[in-house]
């Protein structure tokens, strides 16, 4: 079977369901919104992260896209249904990934460069230059992007949208909020910590921007190859 | 044409053998019923068949090939397994659209088949707002979406109002009609024999009956005689006299198998046995089926499911 239609069939999927859509509007909403509020109120150390504060709700709605679209299979029988039209299941999972990311990259470009041009409007003479700037933009993008794969890889481990989300919206918000302040330490490799060292001006964990996102990356493959290897192994 | 080769099929789950050394063939260009109590093991056998399961051991091809070898398998089999697959946020349209795309199979079919079951009206409407019987409208509108030769359907009279249960019928005869190959899942034995050329009978994963119809109903449908008197025991003498297979229930009635109320009512008159009730009964196609279950079901643990 040829993977553009089982990719158009799982394209559809996404863009019916008004809940998926919503997720990708509160990506961008969260992001910006969250994002200006703390640009009003910044103490200008660290002046990209003080753009790019809102991604830390912002990967929320992510998280529920990503879970959420994988998810919606696991009711009702679906998933028979789907694997019955298409019983390539590693094909159906990869096209199921690609609707996702795709998606999810577009809105994350949009909400980087939207959030980029709201924070430099608030900020003004202490907001970013436009390299540092549009670095955060195209990380914020990625990192969105990532954290909604991480999300799908592993709803289709559980086969449970409320088991990944309550999973990962504790874990996150621990993480973040908890330990956030402390860096140095194996936090730094967690999937949302590695991931966002790209929003920031500066930075002095053992991680850059890239190799950050590059770790969150990781995380995010072996979640999808893990949901991958769940679809393929167990009885629809 | 295309037909359904079961081989030695088993599928045990956790040491439960849901389906066990089944092995049938189903032919196109007839309806056959595939009956059985629930839990006999009809659904795993579908989803066996559709490759969604794996076997413990045994083949199920369809027309020589495994179900996951095909190339667009929604343009050689449509299958209805369950009317809850499609998600309650989705217009009927947008989900059988979805399923098109998957197996290039061009949009106007999917208004063809919303137009044969009878849901172009409703068609862009929310799932979660139909019936239980425009769902399994809904689920057998996408098993007809791709043309298929090989048609399974899982129970689909379930939660359809008489005349929709016409309307399957006829559907089915159609089907079968056209050369396709039609193998429809129930526990009922009165539906399906309204409906089915062909019989193939579960109980406990295992074949029971592998039949036509017809010859189901002239093997097992048997007539019978129901006498209730004042002096049962004469009217035991009488029978046994005249070597009638007779047997007496607890309340002194008699019932006499392979026997005419004309000749019966003719020999107590003569014999001067008084005559309170003389009624010609005929064992049921349902009592058939259930006399054939009946054995395996006794063994059958209460939360087996379908």
């Amino acid at each position: 079977m040829p993977f553009a239609p089982v990719l158009h069939a799982e394209w559809i999927k996404i863009r019916t369901l008004r809940s998926l859509l919503g997720a990708l509007a509160a990506i961008l909403v969260a992001t910006a919104a969250f994002s200006a509020l703390a640009a009003a109120d910044a103490d200008g150390s660290d002046p990209l992260f003080s753009v790019f504060f809102g991604v830390s709700f912002g990967q929320i709605a992510a998280i529920a896209f990503g879970t959420t679209a994988v998810s919606s299979e696991f009711r009702g029988g679906a998933l028979r249904l789907s694997l019955a039209a298409v019983p390539d299941r590693g094909r159906w999972f990869a096209a199921k990934a690609t609707a996702i990311a795709l998606p999810a990259l577009a809105v994350g470009l949009l909400t980087g460069f939207v959030t980029l041009l709201v924070g430099r409007a608030v900020l003004g003479t202490a907001a970013p230059g436009w390299t540092e700037g549009l670095r955060g933009a195209v990380g914020c993008a990625l990192h969105l992007t990532l954290m909604a794969l991480f999300a799908a890889g592993l709803a289709a481990v559980l086969r449970s949208g409320v088991a990944t989300l309550s999973v990962l919206i504790p874990f996150l918000l621990i993480v973040s909020f908890v330990i956030g302040d402390l860096s140095g330490s194996a936090a730094d490799f967690l999937p949302d910590r590695a991931g966002q060292v790209a929003l920031h001006s500066s930075w002095d964990g053992a991680l850059g921007p890239w190799s950050g996102l590059a770790v969150t990356a990781l995380w995010t493959t072996a979640a999808l190859l893990a949901g991958a290897w769940s679809v393929r192994r167990r009885d629809a | 044409m295309t037909s359904i080769d079961v081989r030695d099929l088993t599928k045990e789950y956790g040491g439960r053998r849901a389906v066990d050394h089944l092995t049938f063939r189903v032919a196109p260009g007839r309806v056959t019923g595939f009956l059985g109590p629930n839990g006999a093991g009809k659904s795993t056998t579908f989803r066996l068949l559709l490759g969604l399961d794996r076997p413990t051991a045994g083949t199920a091809t369809l027309g020589g090939q495994a179900y996951a070898t095909l190339r667009e398998p929604l343009r050689r089999v449509g299958a209805l397994l369950d009317a809850r697959a499609a998600h309650g946020s989705r217009t009927a349209r947008d989900h059988l659209l979805a399923l098109a795309a998957s197996n290039r199979i061009p949009a106007r079919r999917v208004d063809t088949v919303l137009e044969e079951t009878g849901l172009a009206s409703v068609a862009r409407r929310r799932v979660r707002t139909y019936s239980l019987g425009m769902r399994q409208r809904l689920g057998i509108a996408a098993a007809l979406l791709g043309d298929p030769e090989v048609v399974l359907l899982d129970e689909p009279a379930n939660g359809l109002d008489p005349e929709g249960i016409v309307w399957i019928r006829t559907l089915l005869r159609r089907l079968a009609a056209e050369g396709r190959t039609v193998l429809v899942s129930s526990h009922l034995m009165g539906e399906t024999a309204a409906f089915a050329d062909h019989l193939l009978i579960l109980g406990r994963g295992r074949l029971l009956a592998d039949t036509p119809v017809r010859d189901f109903i002239h093997a097992r449908v048997r007539p019978h005689v129901r006498i209730r008197t004042t002096d049962p025991a004469a009217l035991g003498d009488l029978l046994a006299r005249h070597g009638h297979d007779a047997s007496r229930d607890e309340d002194g009635t008699w019932t006499v198998r392979h026997a005419r109320v004309d000749d019966l009512g003719r020999l107590m008159s003569e014999a001067g046995v008084p005559v309170l009730e003389l009624a010609a009964g005929e064992a049921t196609l349902e009592e058939a089926y259930l006399d054939l279950t009946a054995a395996e079901a006794e063994f059958t643990a209460p939360h087996q499911e379908a």
